[in-house]
């Protein structure tokens, strides 16, 4: 059955209509038109719909819609401010931290929610991290070096966003 | 950042061999890049497949008329209604085995029996429960050396029509069998090799199904123009075969069908060929309306995988460690339907006596039908699961005789000039140098360091080599603009290697502007110029030349033009750092674009043919098989636990030949990525059948590397040309094949178990270390039980 409802997305309220059954990460696609994030595997084993449920990263494919009205959602759409790119998308680049990058908005959340617990992972925190976090072309290395430079810059500025 | 000295004379530095990021570094770190599984269509429609429960059957009736009722159904597509449409009803890019839906039997479960389009997902798979299907179970079969038996049950009573696609392509069939590809590899006689052998060592060696997982799945949208036109927008690492393929089954001429691919979530083989276009054009046309085809995770498990192989090794050599013969019979599983499989087998085949000197060598691959899901190309095509049974074997064989297995193995490999089992004489080879380095990252040769309590410390090498398609065609075009940008036309499909961004290094050289003022379009089939296909790690050396040569013949066509302006003969005049001038005057030249302007051109196009040539006889395997060889030596240092049978990797090197790095970030990208793809292959990957029922189909059940798989230190090298002009080679698989051997022999060496069948799990390990233990006193030697053991 098909139901309105208000999520709160990059900062801003946003409405969808969705049927009860349908999952966060249908909505966000198909409603918001949010397409980073991605359906892996469908079963929460991937992260490639990983966002940022109240800063927490979550696996959007295994929460209704429904169930997360009012919260608030991060994607990755919401990370560049004005043209200026975050600080772990720009430590991504500069490490060339991807290959097809089907994982990479995934990545980049879980790194964000990362920092925010742990401004100085060590390789294997950030490894165990985001253990959850599949990369099938295998950029695991040049991610552990991308997350670290993005540490090494929140130490630096104080604070990311 | 690794920048290059910039060469004398030019004023843009050098883009070939900088470490550049992707050309679209924003769009992949923002999520906003632009994939197929992203596209809607005006109107589409929405596909959910049926598929058969039954590993093979035969369909008695099929009533698709309670799902016609659904309402928003528009269309239900079943074996009967296909033969009506007056189409092709059978694809395949070398045996036309696969019908667009079953028609008369199912060859595996998961074989797709009916297709409905509907204007939702939810609506076409609540149709999918109202298609009545009666089966009549047939008896089946799952492994190939049954299958060939006689009296094993056939998949197909009648040879399918097999189609002239590739020149290197070689087939051998036989009516009344399930005999998919034969190939035959005859080079001097065996019988004198073995006879002239000293000791003979016979093994056999398995590696089971896997599965790509590529993250984005097979995604194809379709729709047919008013004029008559089928366009196709497909995650196809092959548009241009996907187009002939396509217009041979829909009959119309190649130009009124238009295939274009977008970036891909990964493919690793996945998505190469002919897949789910047909499925989804017929669909379009039936129902009149475009309709998007997405598989699921759990559908991707059925699409295509890795071939399962049983592959009986017999090797003899000289008490000094010289190979004199090898006999192999490979069997690959190629499941219900070809897709590559001939093709496969082959390089699988001639793969398997390995990278060495062996006067005499016989073998026979044969790839063969089973009630499996299709197995076809997965990086490293063959070569890993030849390597693992050929690379264990001479680890074995340099331990029986007492000789290091470094040192066994650089008296045999193959140096510039040697005949390889094809007889081609190979040229740019590097194996000494690649197994040298790759032993003394791992330690070897000092001593190992102590294992914790009730752990077992061991090294192993391997080295492989693996051809690059032979012959094959790459079309190019490049196109100066009145800016004096550049445009490059090609059909190379971007799937994460970066390939738009190293044909862009290339072009911009030739110009001397910053590889930022170069757009690589992508694949679109009634816009970008032929390619072969976006595999077997060619697109750098063979689109790379072909965009070379039409960068070259675009600034031939600029110094023609510039010559009146300048009042020089063309020969005289240079190009660089984006201007055109006179040698020697660099500073008195003009912008490229002002000679587009003044000679009101405003455009030029150049264009690049790369054909390379080769094959090998259909008899005896001798000609040749690859233009250059791709090769690679890795080695591991790993930890088994006694009493888990837990492994793990301490360190993993990987050194690989690539002649010329283009990107060498994105060269030690592919490295990594190869070696942590064998990881998870050489560990836990395996499509585990009860009865013909895939029973780990999903990502929870099967399992990928993650972050916690990596092995404590992993590095990796690449190897240029000491001239430092080297030729480019593809390395999107080179080192995919070393690493289960690697791994293998290093188990062995810290436990003196040999495991012949992948993967090597903490199960299968601890099993051969409790067979040990039972079979004979902790303290005898190990180094006597290979031969004819399994």
């Amino acid at each position: 059955m098909k139901r309105e409802l208000t999520l709160r997305v990059n900062g801003r309220e946003q409405r969808a209509v969705a049927d009860t059954h349908h999952t966060l990460l249908e909505v966000l696609r198909r409603e918001l038109r949010l397409f980073s994030v991605r359906e892996g595997c469908g079963v929460g084993m991937c992260g490639a719909c990983t966002v940022l449920l109240d800063g927490q990263p979550v696996s959007s494919c295994l929460l209704l819609a429904h169930e997360v009205r009012g919260r608030s959602i991060e994607t990755v759409e919401g990370l560049a401010q004005g043209g200026t790119l975050h600080p772990i998308q720009e430590a991504f680049i500069e490490h060339t931290a991807f290959q097809c990058s089907f994982c990479t908005p995934g990545m980049i959340l879980a790194t964000k929610a990362l920092l925010a617990e742990n401004p100085d992972p060590t390789e294997e925190e950030i490894a165990d991290y985001l253990a959850g976090n599949l990369c099938r072309c295998g950029s695991y290395l040049a991610i552990i070096e991308a997350v670290r430079a993005a540490a090494e810059r929140w130490r630096a500025v104080g604070a990311l966003r | 950042m690794v920048l290059r000295e910039r060469e004398p004379g030019t004023s843009a530095p050098v883009v070939v061999g900088q470490a550049l990021p992707y050309l679209d570094a924003v769009e992949r770190v923002t999520g906003a890049v632009p994939y197929t599984l992203n596209l809607e269509l005006p109107g589409m429609l929405h596909v959910k497949l049926l598929r058969s429960p039954h590993p093979h059957a035969r369909i008695r009736r099929i009533d698709p008329s309670g799902a016609d009722r659904v309402p928003g159904v528009a269309y239900v597509l079943t074996g009967p209604r296909l033969l009506e449409l007056g189409i092709g009803t059978h694809y395949g890019v070398v045996i036309q085995d696969k019908p667009i839906v079953a028609i008369d039997k199912v060859r595996y479960v998961g074989d797709i029996v009916a297709a409905v389009a509907a204007v939702d997902e939810d609506t076409a798979l609540e149709a999918l429960e109202h298609i009545a299907v009666e089966y009549e179970e047939l008896p089946a079969v799952f492994d190939a050396e049954e299958a060939l038996r006689p009296g094993a049950p056939l998949l197909f009573e009648t040879l399918p029509p097999q189609r002239q696609t590739f020149a290197d392509i070689i087939v051998h069939r036989a009516e009344g069998t399930n005999l998919c590809n034969h190939f035959k590899l005859r080079k001097g006689d065996v019988a004198q090799g073995f006879a002239e052998a000293d000791e003979l060592f016979e093994d056999v060696y398995s590696t089971p199904a896997a599965q790509h997982c590529p993250l984005e799945p097979h995604v194809v949208l379709a729709q047919w123009e008013p004029d008559g036109r089928l366009v196709v927008w497909s995650a196809t690492q092959t548009p241009y075969s996907v187009r002939a393929d396509l217009a041979e089954l829909f009959r119309l001429p190649q130009a009124k069908v238009r295939v274009l691919t977008a970036t891909l979530g990964g493919a690793y083989g996945a998505k190469s060929y002919i897949h789910l276009e047909p499925l989804a054009a017929t669909l379009a046309l039936a129902a009149r309306r475009p309709v998007k085809l997405v598989l699921s995770r759990q559908e991707e498990f059925l699409e295509i995988t890795k071939h399962p192989s049983r592959i009986y090794i017999r090797t003899g050599v000289k008490r000094d460690g010289t190979l004199t013969a090898r006999e192999i019979r490979c069997y690959w599983s190629a499941g219900a339907y070809a897709d590559i499989s001939p093709r496969l087998i082959k390089n699988g085949g001639y793969a398997s006596p390995g990278p060495y000197r062996i006067p005499h060598i016989k073998v026979d691959s044969y790839g063969v039908y089973t009630n499996l899901p299709p197995a076809g190309a997965f990086r490293g095509y063959g070569a890993p699961q030849a390597h693992w049974a050929g690379e264990c074997q001479i680890d074995d064989i340099a331990r029986a005789l007492g000789i290091d297995p470094v040192e066994l193995r650089l008296r045999n490999l193959l140096r510039d000039g040697d005949a390889f089992a094809t007889s081609e004489q190979m040229h740019d080879v590097h194996f000494h140098e690649l197994l040298r380095e790759a032993a003394a990252k791992v330690g070897w040769g000092t001593p190992k360091p102590a294992p914790r309590p009730g752990k077992a410390i061991g090294r192993g090498v391997a080295v492989a080599l693996k051809s690059t398609v032979t012959p094959s065609t790459s079309v190019a075009a490049v196109r100066v603009e009145a800016d004096g940008s550049i445009t490059v036309l090609s059909s190379t499909v971007e799937m994460g290697q970066g390939a738009k961004g190293i044909l862009a290094q290339i072009a911009a050289e030739k110009f001397g502007v910053g590889y930022d003022r170069v757009r690589v379009v992508d694949p679109d089939t009634d816009i970008t110029p032929y390619d072969q296909s976006t595999t077997s790690s060619r697109s750098t050396f063979s689109m790379g030349t072909a965009v070379q040569y039409a960068a070259e013949d675009a600034c031939n066509q600029l110094r023609e033009l510039a010559a009146g302006l300048l009042e020089a003969a063309p020969g005289d005049i240079e190009i660089a750092g984006g201007r055109v001038f006179v040698k020697g005057s660099p500073d008195q030249g003009l912008p490229i674009g002002h000679v587009l302007a003044r000679t009101r051109r405003q455009q030029v196009l150049g264009h690049g043919t790369f054909v390379t040539e080769g094959g090998l006889d259909p008899e005896t395997g001798q000609g040749v098989a690859a233009v250059h060889w791709h090769h690679a030596a890795g080695a591991a240092e790993v930890e088994v636990d006694l009493e888990t049978g837990q492994v793990e990797v301490l360190r993993y090197h990987t050194e690989v030949y690539v002649g010329r790095a283009v990107n060498p970030r994105n060269a030690r990208l592919q490295n990594e990525g190869s070696v942590i793809l064998g990881l998870g292959q050489t560990f836990f990957e395996e499509m585990r059948y009860d009865d013909g029922q895939l029973v780990n189909g999903n990502l929870a059940d099967y399992m990928i590397p993650s972050f916690e798989d990596l092995p404590g230190s992993l590095s990796s090298r690449f190897v240029e040309h000491p001239s430092g002009r080297g030729e480019a080679h593809g390395l999107g698989e080179t080192a995919v094949p070393p690493v289960a051997a690697a791994i293998g022999n290093a188990i062995r060496d810290a436990t003196g178990v040999r495991i012949r069948d992948l993967p090597l799990t903490p199960e299968r390990v601890l099993r051969a270390l409790e067979a040990q233990r039972a079979a004979r006193p902790p303290a005898a030697s190990s180094d006597h039980q290979a031969q004819g053991e399994r």
